[in-house]
């Protein structure tokens, strides 16, 4: 395609778009709406899986021993444990490490501890496991629990389901509010190209006479689908950055506790949310467009 | 250059449009289609354009059996046909230039190949002073002048005028038809449908009459001697 006939599709679809405004604007409100469902889920649900892999590397499974094990024992139990698959790291804890640890985190309240010591320490042997993959805690959970000599295991199972559970669930309305928008936006962009190619109806006829090709005379209206899509993608996304900056502020201020969470960088979510985003507008102004043309453009 | 073998054409209501035409245009005739409205004269029209099939029969067109002829073809046979209505067509936010341009434009003709053809051709049709003005702004011979332009400028071997002095005064009608006749003396091949019976009888060139769906008669000299 030569750069001339592009300008000229260009051109085209901007005049088929200027000429038809009310309905263009109506296009483009709804492509924004649907990038700004797609927009705010994705943000949503990339922040929370963050959140979710923070906890991973912090909580992994705390294993604690039965009695009084030797130092034959530790190593048995440390080798089938380093065994586990999924199983990335394993560290030894000793009572008396145990209870310097407790002290430590207590600080000026370890007062409570007096009378501890080495020699009466209740604290237990334990292993501190990492995982891979939280998703498989289950499974080495019950791994763990078949070893001998092993007692209690605590592990911060509820709280990742949690928010696991919590991340589905936004993703997947979404993913319905989404697609509910996206047929409304391909329902009012096909009525805009509807009118495009009725507004346009003399030109086509005498292009059809003078030996235009079918895909000459549709690409100015399927130019006039992806712009709409574009600027109903550009427009939000625009929107969201100062907005999500904003967002995350605001929350640090209003639940101070929260700044143990750390929030996703805005850099990071645009640098895969924005080609989403625009990708997707494209292709729904492309499939609005389309749909148009196959129905009312007899060429 | 134009051949219709046994074609027929029978709309899908059942009604009759054409039936068993047989005709033969040489290369640079200048043939007349005439006949009551209703006749079939516009059937034939579009069946020329490939705006419609034929039921039967075959029709070709500068070797091209055009009823054969896939889809994504039609473009290009259409480039051999130029095409004049009785309406003109004009795009009204055009300039006569820009509407003269427009036929090689989407077509991708080369942008110095526009350049050249365009200001001969709007030379040609004695509107190279009128380039840069809008359709309404032109009489109505001059609207169907820069028609003649744009149907010609690709250089079709065939020009194609349905009705071309419909809407215009004696005077203009002839301004055009001596266009038509320069064109035809260049080696443009020109079938015209057409009422005018005086038209007809001055040229004294091929005329078909067509009744009823037929061919009824086939000569050279007036709209019925």
């Amino acid at each position: 395609m030569k750069p001339r006939t592009i300008r000229y599709f260009l051109e085209e679809g901007v005049t088929g778009l200027k000429k038809n405004l009310l309905m263009t604007m109506a296009s483009i409100m709804a492509v924004m709406a649907c990038i700004t469902i797609l927009s705010f889920s994705y943000i949503v649900t990339s922040n929370l899986e963050h959140v979710l892999q923070q906890m991973e590397d912090s909580i992994g499974i705390s294993v604690f021993i039965d009695g009084e094990p030797d130092s034959a024992e530790i190593s048995r139990i440390r080798g089938e444990l380093e065994a586990l698959d999924y199983v990335t790291f394993v560290e030894y804890i000793s009572p008396a490490q145990a209870l310097d640890a407790l002290k430590a985190d207590w600080g000026a309240d370890e007062d409570i501890f007096t009378g501890l010591d080495n020699d009466n320490n209740p604290l237990s042997h334990s292993f501190q496991l990492s995982l891979s993959d939280m998703d498989y805690q289950t499974l080495v959970l019950t791994e763990v629990s078949k070893i001998d000599g092993i007692g209690t295991v605590r592990h911060g199972q509820a709280e990742t389901e949690l928010i696991t559970k919590l991340s589905d669930v936004l993703r997947n309305v979404g993913i319905v509010v989404m697609a509910l928008l996206s047929i409304i936006s391909v329902t009012i962009i096909t009525n805009t190209i509807r009118i495009s190619v009725a507004n346009r109806r003399v030109e086509i006829n005498i292009m059809k006479y003078v030996g235009a090709t079918d895909t000459f005379i549709r690409w100015p209206f399927i130019v006039e689908g992806m712009i709409i899509g574009l600027v109903g993608a550009a427009v939000p996304l625009a929107l969201s950055v100062p907005l999500y900056s904003a967002a995350i502020q605001n929350l640090y201020a209003a639940i101070p506790v929260i700044e143990m969470v750390q929030f996703r960088l805005s850099g990071d979510i645009f640098v895969t949310l924005a080609p989403m985003a625009l990708a997707f507008g494209i292709v729904l102004g492309i499939i609005g467009s389309t749909t148009s043309i196959r129905k009312h453009l007899r060429v | 250059m134009i051949q219709l073998n046994n074609v027929t054409k029978i709309y899908p209501d059942g009604s009759k449009g054409v039936e068993n035409i047989n005709l033969h245009i040489r290369k640079g005739e200048f043939v007349f289609i005439v006949g009551s409205s209703g006749s079939g004269k516009s059937t034939l029209m579009k069946l020329l354009l490939k705006e419609l099939d034929p039921t039967e029969g075959e029709i070709i067109i500068n070797r091209i059996v055009t009823n054969e002829l896939p889809r994504k073809q039609i473009p290009y046979l259409r480039r051999k046909l130029g095409v004049v209505f009785q309406d003109f067509r004009l795009l009204p936010n055009k300039t006569v230039a820009e509407n003269v341009a427009f036929a090689m434009l989407v077509v991708e003709a080369p942008r110095r190949v526009i350049r050249r053809n365009v200001p001969a051709v709007l030379a040609l049709v004695g509107l190279e002073k009128k380039g840069r003005s809008k359709p309404n702004q032109l009489s109505g011979g001059e609207q169907q002048r820069t028609a003649l332009a744009r149907a010609i400028v690709n250089n079709p071997p065939i020009l194609i005028c349905d009705e071309p002095t419909g809407n215009l005064d004696p005077e203009t009608t002839w301004e055009i038809m001596e266009l038509l006749v320069e064109i035809n003396k260049r080696g443009t091949t020109i079938v015209m449908a057409t009422h005018a019976r005086d038209i007809v009888d001055i040229m004294q060139k091929r005329v078909i009459t067509i009744d009823d769906g037929h061919i009824v008669r086939d000569r050279e000299g007036g709209y019925v001697g």
